[in-house]
Order: C-alpha cells, then structure tokens, then sequence
C-alpha cells in the first residue's frame, strides 16, 4: 500500500487545485460512506481533499423570496432539524431524519450524499421533487444545473473531476404545499427498498401542486409528468392515485439485490405512492 | 451472473463473423479495452478498465476459445484478475450469428459471469445493469464500424 497524501484547504479555490493538481485525487466530506469504501478495500484514491474546513461550504440559508441555500458540507443531522426546511421544503428534511442511523447523521454531509449518487440515498427523490438545483464551483467559475439533470446514471452524475458542489438550491414553494418523504426499508437504518418524496399543494379540494419522485427503483429517481398531470387538478382519488402510482411503476428500472427484487418494487411502487400523497393530503387538510 | 443480450448488423453473416474474430478490429469496439494480445491460435490477453462511481478496475483478461463453428458460433472462457488480485472474474461466453436475409446479421451473445473478491460486496443488480450497458456500447461499436464498411 503506497502512502496517501492528506490535505485540509481552507478556500473552495485552494480544494480545486488540489484536485487540478491529482486527477486521482477524491474530495473528502464528511466520509460516512468514502472511508467505509476505503475500508472495503473499494477505493483506493492517492489524496483526499478534506473539505472540512472551508466555512463557505457549511449553513442552511433562506432568502426573503422563500428559496433555500444548503452548504454542500451540511450534515445530514442538521438538515434534519432546520427550522428553515418547512412547507414543501420540509420533504428535504424529513428525508435527511431517515438516513441510516444517529452516527452516520452526524458524519454524512448533503454534497457528499449527492455526488456519490447511490440510487437508494434518501436526499436524491426529496431533492428532485423540491425541484432542486446544484451548485457547482469549477476552476475559473461555478455552473449550476437540476439536480434531476446532475444524475446520469447507476453512481454516475456529471461532476467533473476538476470540480466540486459547492450547494443545493430550493426554490420556492407553492404557497401553504407540504413536503412528505416515506420510506420504505426492511429496518430502521437500512437504504431504503424504495422510497416516495411528495411535495403537494391543494386549493379546496383539487389539487394545485404536486410532486412525486420515486426512490431506490432505478439509476435515479423516477419523477413523471405524466403522473403528475393524472394527480393535478384532481381530488386525489383512488382513479387519479392509481394511475399515476401504475406509470411510476411502469417508468421504474429497478434491480433485484439483497433488499428485494426488482419484481417486489415494481408491486410496490404504486402502494407506496399513494400512501404517501395521501399522508402529505393528511397534513393539509 | 447471466448477461444474454443481441443486436443486428446490416451486414453479411461473413462479414460480421470475420470482424467479430479478429482481435485487432473487435479491440477498439470493448468499452475500457487497453490492450489486446494474441497469445495463441485461440488464446488472447487483454486488459480492460471499468468504473462505477468512484471505484475503478482494470482486470488483466485471458480469453481463451474453446469451439468455433465459422461463421455462426463461438463459445469462449474469460479469466481474468486485477492486478491487485483483490478480485476475480470468470465467465462463459457464447456468442451465435444469424442471418437474416443476406444483407443482416443477428449478433446474439449470453455470458455466465462469475465475480469474486471486492466486486462481491457490490450489488449483483446494479453489475448486471453496468453489464448490460457496456454491452449495448459495444454493440453500438461494432455495428457502426462494420456498416462503415471496417
């Protein structure tokens, strides 16, 4: 085993030329799941890029417009208890008191989480449905994209290696909507089977807003118009519920693994969906 | 592991089993493929690089073909090893040629694969899916090379 450099900027700008610096180089953040890959013998990187010390990454901010700014070097611990994640923003923090256990919330950061990608990760459905976006600081500037369009693929996204995620944006939530995030796992603690992030809105008994983004059943969440136009507009009824759980099904890829199989998903897809409409529904009523 | 999968050539059934068999050619077409060498009549080597997330291999292959039947069937065996020998992989291969009229061929391919070692900890389903891709790249590959007219 050759010896692996350690190295603690203090500036975004001085953690991108380390990275410039070692194309081998993997960034460090709060090294919940890096450093059990390490262990496992899985990743082997030449230097890691800490990121613990560079404040600009750290805090959750709301602006006066209801949009919200989370570091991307915010533990999961944090996020699951900011008072500025309410109303449709709250799915993002429900789905950050659910990740594995109290040890892994107080280590585990919101960037870390997203960059690593893992189709079952609580952040990724909560952060699609929020209509999320990524910021990204590269050399010479920053890029910011959705994070529906920053997934690619199975643990693959499209940060560069030269670059890191700087933060998540939130924009703002539909008036009085409520965010919900159910999972669904063997045991309190595990990745999720498969999960449901729900952001709502109704004006009387119609709904006005809705998002549904399905977790842990492919390379990223399933997020569908299609089943947002058949719950949009509607009671919320069975007819609507049914249908728009069936195309999340049908739009899923899931894989057979030690949680489950592909097969079960598939069933529970639709189940799950509209327990979970109907508990955020609950909330507003 | 069992990868069975399959696309068309709009080529002659010659043609696509003459490029299919020449290493030289089929290289360029493996996604992550580094080098091959010929080692033997029916024998090559091969070191291929692979990623998924932030893990990467590169598994030192040896291909050995143990039937031919020119030009429709191949059945091959694949060892093959990181440098590390951190983790292992076995796989049987069998890959059948069909015509379709005389201008196309149907490539069909199914793989039984077994990985040791690091790659054990990782899901199977989520192998299977990175499989699968890299199949449907090659596929991309080798169609667009051979109606080039390779």
């Amino acid at each position: 085993m050759t010896a692996m450099a350690f190295h603690l900027p203090d500036t975004i700008d001085g953690a991108l030329r380390l990275l410039a610096a070692d194309p081998e180089a993997q960034l460090l953040a709060g090294g919940a799941t890096l450093v059990a890959m390490m262990n496992a013998g899985l990743v082997q990187p030449s230097a890691l890029v800490s990121l613990r010390r560079i404040a600009a990454l750290r805090g959750i901010e709301r602006s006066a417009d209801g949009s919200v700014r989370i570091g991307a070097m915010t533990r999961h611990c944090d996020t699951a208890r900011s008072e500025d994640l309410a109303g449709g923003h709250a799915v993002v923090r429900e789905a950050a008191s659910v990740i594995a256990s109290p040890p892994v919330r107080n280590m585990g950061t919101m960037g870390g989480s997203v960059a690593f990608a893992d189709p079952a990760a609580d952040y990724l459905p909560a952060l699609v449905a929020a209509d999320a976006e990524i910021e990204i600081a590269r050399p010479g500037g920053w890029r910011r994209l959705p994070v529906a369009q920053f997934l690619l693929d199975w643990y693959q996204t499209a940060l560069e290696p030269a670059e890191l995620i700087a933060a998540l944006h939130l924009p703002p939530a539909p008036t009085a909507a409520v965010g919900h995030y159910d999972k669904l796992s063997r045991v309190e603690g595990d990745y999720a089977t498969a999960s449901v992030a729900v952001v709502l809105a109704m004006s009387g008994r119609a709904c006005s807003h809705i998002a549904v983004a399905v977790g842990a059943c492919g390379p990223k969440p399933v997020r569908l118009a299609e089943a947002e136009r058949a719950l949009l507009g509607s009671p919320l009824d069975e007819g609507a519920l049914s249908l728009a759980g069936r195309l999340l099904a049908e739009a899923a890829d899931p894989v057979d693994d030690v949680r489950s199989s592909a097969e079960y998903r598939r069933r529970v897809i639709p189940r799950l969906v509209r327990r979970a409409v109907r508990s955020a529904a609950a909330r507003i009523a | 592991m069992k990868i069975e999968d399959g696309f068309t050539v709009r080529a002659p059934r010659e043609r696509v089993w003459a490029f299919l068999t020449d290493p030289a050619r089929m290289a360029p077409c493996i996604p992550g493929c580094r080098e091959i060498q010929i080692v033997g009549p029916k024998a090559y080597r091969a070191r291929v690089r692979v990623a998924l997330g932030p893990i990467k291999a590169e598994f030192n292959l040896e291909i050995e073909v143990e039937e031919e039947v020119p030009p429709r069937l191949a059945r091959s065996v694949t060892r093959g090893e990181e440098g590390t020998r951190a983790s292992t992989l076995l796989a049987k291969s069998v890959l059948e040629l069909e015509e379709i009229g005389s201008a196309a061929t149907a490539v069909r391919y199914s793989s039984d694969i077994a990985v040791m070692g690091r790659f054990g900890k990782f899901g199977l389903g989520v192998m299977k899916k990175k499989a699968e891709a890299l199949g449907a790249e090659f596929a991309a590959a080798v169609s667009e090379r051979i109606e080039a007219g390779a």
